[in-house]
């Protein structure tokens, strides 16, 4: 499955919804960008053409995004 | 009464945990059981948003058939109206803002405290444990509370940690509201702002080489939820504020991984920050009424959970105000900010500052002479919240009410001289600010909208008219409307 975010690959299926043993929804977990989705939610969230490009993702660029608390280095 | 049931409704003192307080709100007509099935999204956002409208009597609302997660609860809106507010403090529906602001005021503070401890095997929040195949995707009904939220956001969870230095300093254990972004079934990151008790933790169990271990309590005992939410020193405990505040017993137990926990709380995630990790998070729909944006954060990993049989999920729905947050919130960080500026001055005679975390407030004083109200504007601002969440201070003089803003208006309009407004800038500010030109940096504007005073000569002999007031008047309105009315 496609990641709507960052439309990479590198995604798995992390829930299955199920009633009476009927599958109604199905979560996916991407392990590039960290988004989460369930197939049944609205197109807005889950189209990427409808997504704004401000909550799209570019993999290339994780190294840009700000830091907060960076890692203090350990008491000498 | 409760009409359902015929017992006698619940005194609030007698609350020991969300379950207790979800049977009183709904006894007042204050919680409800959505009818329906529904799906996560986008059911269960537009519902909360709904039922958040009201501000002053909005209910809580628990759903119990959410398709996909048979047997799950989720509850949303507990803190999301001034009724509930009032319904903790044990207070009649109706009670006014403002005399739930003086009221919280009088019973601030952390003593008289009680916080009897419960024994591990006795307390409800461990009747069922989990210690491996931990699983947060298959335990919680998650579900995206705004649209473009990056995650399915954990929004009102109680997370504990404890000094790593001082470990045993019951003071220096933190309990506070943060926002958690699961990452998968058994990880997940945190958003502390550096100012934030948890942040000091975090740096200081890095710098020393110390783990950092952490409980994450979901759905809890309503009053302590709110002390969590509410900017207390850094020594204070909020079970202790809670316990105060309630006029009754807060009972704590240990959790795996000892900390003090809530014995009645529904959910415990015992958790260890990982070292050096910085996870992709958000965006967010967060409190000003904006996606936070994507950003870094530290990442920790579940190594137990504790829940009671048949969990209640308490979550919130966050975005632009008034939402549950705002209500949550605000008084409590009204109280703080006043109980601070009282201790030395008690011509300070209200603050009003919840709107959006107190990013604008309101302090009413009784003015003593010309550059008063000013003085007390920076005080504030040198108070722990003050220091970056008050960026706009608007003072007004003790006749003017600050929780009503026509009354206000009134004050900006006619007591506002331009050379009394002053901005500081590049001081501290939150990350969540979207006008920040840096995030973490931002300015205090204080509007001194108070009367000019002597010695300045300026305006002093304006005489204010008084309309005419009292139980006369009180008594003219009614029959006004009584006349009106009978008109229909």
């Amino acid at each position: 499955m496609k990641c709507p975010r960052c439309l990479g690959s590198d995604t798995y299926v992390c829930k299955e919804g199920k009633e009476d043993g009927r599958l109604v929804w199905t979560m996916y977990y991407c392990n590039a960008c960290e988004f989460n989705w369930r197939d049944s939610e609205p197109e807005e969230t889950l189209n990427p053409d409808l997504r704004p490009s401000a909550f799209q993702l570019d993999p290339t660029r994780f190294e840009d995004f700000e830091v907060v608390l960076p890692p203090r280095k350990r008491r000498p | 009464m409760n009409k359902k049931t015929d017992k006698p409704a619940r005194p609030a003192s007698s609350i020991r945990s969300l379950r207790d307080f979800l049977e009183l709100l709904e006894s007042q007509g204050q919680c409800i059981t959505w009818p329906h099935a529904v799906m996560p999204e986008p059911d269960i956002r537009n519902i909360a948003v709904a039922a958040g409208r009201d501000l002053m009597g909005g209910p809580a609302v628990v759903f119990d058939k959410i398709l996909g997660y048979p047997g799950k609860r989720v509850v949303v809106g507990v803190h999301g109206s001034f009724a509930n507010i009032a319904a903790v403090m044990g207070l009649p529906k109706g009670t006014g803002i403002k005399a739930l602001f003086y009221e919280l005021a009088a019973r601030w503070g952390d003593q008289p405290a009680e916080l009897p401890r419960v024994k591990p095997e006795k307390a409800p929040v461990h009747e069922v444990r989990i210690e491996k195949d931990i699983d947060l995707f298959d335990l919680l009904p998650l579900y995206r509370i705004n649209a473009y939220d990056g995650g399915f956001y954990i929004g009102k969870a109680d997370v504990v940690s404890r000094d790593p230095k001082d470990p045993d300093n019951f003071g220096k254990q933190n309990v506070g509201v943060y926002r958690i972004q699961p990452h998968g079934p058994d990880a997940f990151t945190l958003l502390s702002a550096p100012l934030h008790d948890i942040a000091r933790h975090i740096e200081t169990a890095e710098y020393e080489g110390l783990p950092l271990k952490i409980a994450v309590m979901l759905g809890n005992h309503p009053a302590v939820t709110m002390f969590a939410a509410t900017p207390l020193g850094y020594e204070e405990s909020e079970y202790a504020y809670a316990s105060r505040m309630m006029g009754s017993p807060i009972e704590l137990t240990e959790s795996g991984n000892g900390l003090d926990i809530l014995a009645h709380g529904e959910i415990c995630l015992e958790a260890e920050y990982i070292h050096g990790d910085r996870r992709i998070e958000g965006p967010f729909g967060e409190f000003p009424g904006t996606y936070s944006g994507v950003r870094r954060l530290p990442a920790f990993r579940i190594t137990a959970i504790s829940h009671r049989k048949d969990p209640i999920f308490e979550n919130i729905y966050v975005g632009r105000g008034w939402t549950e947050l705002d209500t949550l919130m605000g008084l409590n960080t009204c109280v703080p900010i006043y109980a601070a500026l009282k201790q030395d001055f008690p011509e300070v005679e209200a603050v009003n500052a919840l709107y959006h975390h107190g990013l604008t407030a309101i302090i009413s004083v009784k003015n003593r002479f010309a550059g008063f109200a000013k003085s007390m504007a920076l005080r504030a601002l040198g108070t722990p919240h003050g220091l970056m969440y008050m960026k706009n201070v608007i003072m007004v003089d003790a006749d003017v009410d600050p929780f009503d803003l026509n009354q206000v208006i009134w004050a900006l309009s006619v007591r506002t001289r331009a050379n009394d407004i002053y901005v500081l800038d590049n001081m501290a500010g939150i990350l969540l600010d979207p006008s920040a030109v840096v995030p973490g940096k931002g300015h205090h504007l204080i509007i001194d909208a108070t009367s000019p005073m002597p010695p300045d000569p300026i305006g002093i002999d304006a005489e204010m008219v008084n309309p005419p007031s009292g139980p006369e008047i009180d008594e003219l309105f009614n029959l006004i409307r009584n006349l009106q009315e009978a008109n229909r």
